[in-house]
């Protein structure tokens, strides 16, 4: 028998991590699709509600969260799609590291690609609703969470609905519900901190909702994409 | 001396009426084979007669629903196995907008290392020498499947099973597919190749099954 270099967890969530960006580089135009849908969106608001500023700075917050999440809804049903596809997640299954794990790798490179543009337009979007400047640590902190949440979430969502066919309506559907919770935290923090109150504790409250999914979502991800494939 | 006979003679895989159920209906009928290391089980049958769900079974990707599968001489489990088996499966496990050599590189990173060859080495080894920074999407059927089989010497597996690794290659190919899997038993590893033709094997004489749907 030939010597071994033996692949460590490292090496394996290293590598996963590397092909996800790289082929998300490689198809980037794809990367766009997103961010633009949400520039498009926040900029019909003020078209059909009109100019009133007093009613756009109360509404900011929240149209420029609801519009992150859905513009995030778009680009996940393809997370495992193209895996199931071409026989990738077979071989990541049958690698003798944690399935969990590199599944986690993979969420995390799909919240890179997708979720992190977002956060970074986010202020812009809600500038140009004229949300005051005192909100806007507020507004990214709550995405900071809320975004990785719902990566998580609908990952395991995903999962379940693997092999099915025109599972992207179906995936919005089992996944809005859960994302309520996600937007009344998020959408009070804002609020808060626009009225000049303490707005730490709804933020306190989508940190502890992310550590739980970030240890949950991954395992309930691989049993899903296990029994998706057991058929 | 007496210890190395023993671990030896400790068959690598051994199945006891193996069968598996889609519904309430058995695939294949249930089997019995046992694979020690060096040698080479091919796997017979026609289209729809179970190959691929056979092979699917021994890598574990589909649970067992009768019968036993021992792997060297305990139960099969997914941590001793992972890791020892490398599957080939219909769907290549390549990304069309990665090279062969990126595919190669994330294979390896996943899954370990032989300390030869290298994967520029195991690339020319299957004749893929100038396609090695190509996009995958940008072979032909042929150069995608040999992309794929330049896994097998890379990965330090014992086990290979191979779901039709003579599809879409040509004459050289199916050498190329003889030469890995010859260099491969000599080295101490076992393979279970299936086939719907006949399989002209020149290392030696196979074990042969024979699935009937």
């Amino acid at each position: 028998m030939a010597e071994r270099v033996p692949a460590t967890v490292t090496t394996a969530c290293a590598a996963m991590l590397r092909r996800d960006l790289l082929l998300a580089w490689r198809q980037r135009g794809d990367l766009a699709m997103p961010v633009l849908y949400a520039v498009i969106v926040t900029v019909l608001f003020p078209f059909a509600l009109g100019p009133d500023l007093a009613l756009l700075q109360r509404i900011a917050g929240g149209v420029v969260l609801v519009t992150v999440l859905l513009a995030m809804l778009l680009a996940l049903d393809a997370m495992f799609a193209s895996d199931i596809e071409d026989g990738s997640l077979e071989q990541l299954l049958l690698a003798p590291q944690p399935p969990a794990l590199l599944l986690g790798m993979k969420i995390l490179a799909h919240w890179l690609t997708t979720a992190l543009p977002l956060i970074v337009i986010a202020p812009v979007l809600a500038g140009m609703l004229h949300l005051p400047t005192a909100a806007m640590p507020a507004l990214v902190l709550a995405l900071l969470f809320a975004t990785p949440l719902l990566s998580l979430l609908g990952a395991v969502l995903v999962a379940l609905t693997a092999g099915t066919r025109r599972s992207g309506m179906l995936l919005a559907l089992m996944l809005l519900p859960l994302c309520v919770p996600v937007v009344i935290f998020a959408a009070g923090a804002v609020a808060a901190a626009q009225q000049g109150l303490p707005w730490l504790a709804p933020i306190a409250w989508l940190a502890a909702a992310f550590i739980l999914t970030v240890v949950l979502a991954p395992l309930a991800c691989a049993a899903a994409l296990r029994i998706a494939l057991d058929s | 001396m007496e210890a190395m006979t023993a671990v030896c003679a400790t068959p690598l895989l051994q199945a006891r009426q193996l069968t598996f159920h889609r519904g309430d209906e058995p695939v294949f009928a249930p089997l019995d084979f046992v694979l020690h290391t060096g040698e080479l089980l091919l796997i017979e049958g026609d289209n729809g007669s179970g190959k691929t769900t056979l092979l699917r079974v021994l890598a574990g990707l589909l649970h067992v629903s009768a019968g036993t599968l021992h792997w060297r001489g305990a139960p099969w489990q997914r941590d001793a196995v992972a890791g020892d088996l490398v599957f080939l499966g219909h769907q290549l496990g390549q990304k069309l907008d990665l090279s062969p050599r990126e595919n190669l590189a994330f294979a390896t990173g996943l899954h370990g290392q032989r300390a030869e060859p290298s994967i520029t080495d195991a690339l020319m080894r299957v004749g893929l020498s100038g396609y090695e920074d190509e996009p995958v999407r940008r072979l032909s059927a042929g150069q995608k499947k040999r992309a794929a089989l330049a896994r097998l010497p890379l990965l330090p597996a014992t086990l290979w099973l191979l779901d039709e690794p003579y599809a879409n290659l040509d004459r050289h190919g199916i050498a190329l597919v003889d030469r890995l899997l010859e260099s491969h038993l000599t080295g101490g590893g076992a393979a279970l190749v299936s086939s719907h033709s006949t399989v002209n094997f020149h290392g030696g004489e196979p074990q042969r099954i024979r699935l009937h749907g």
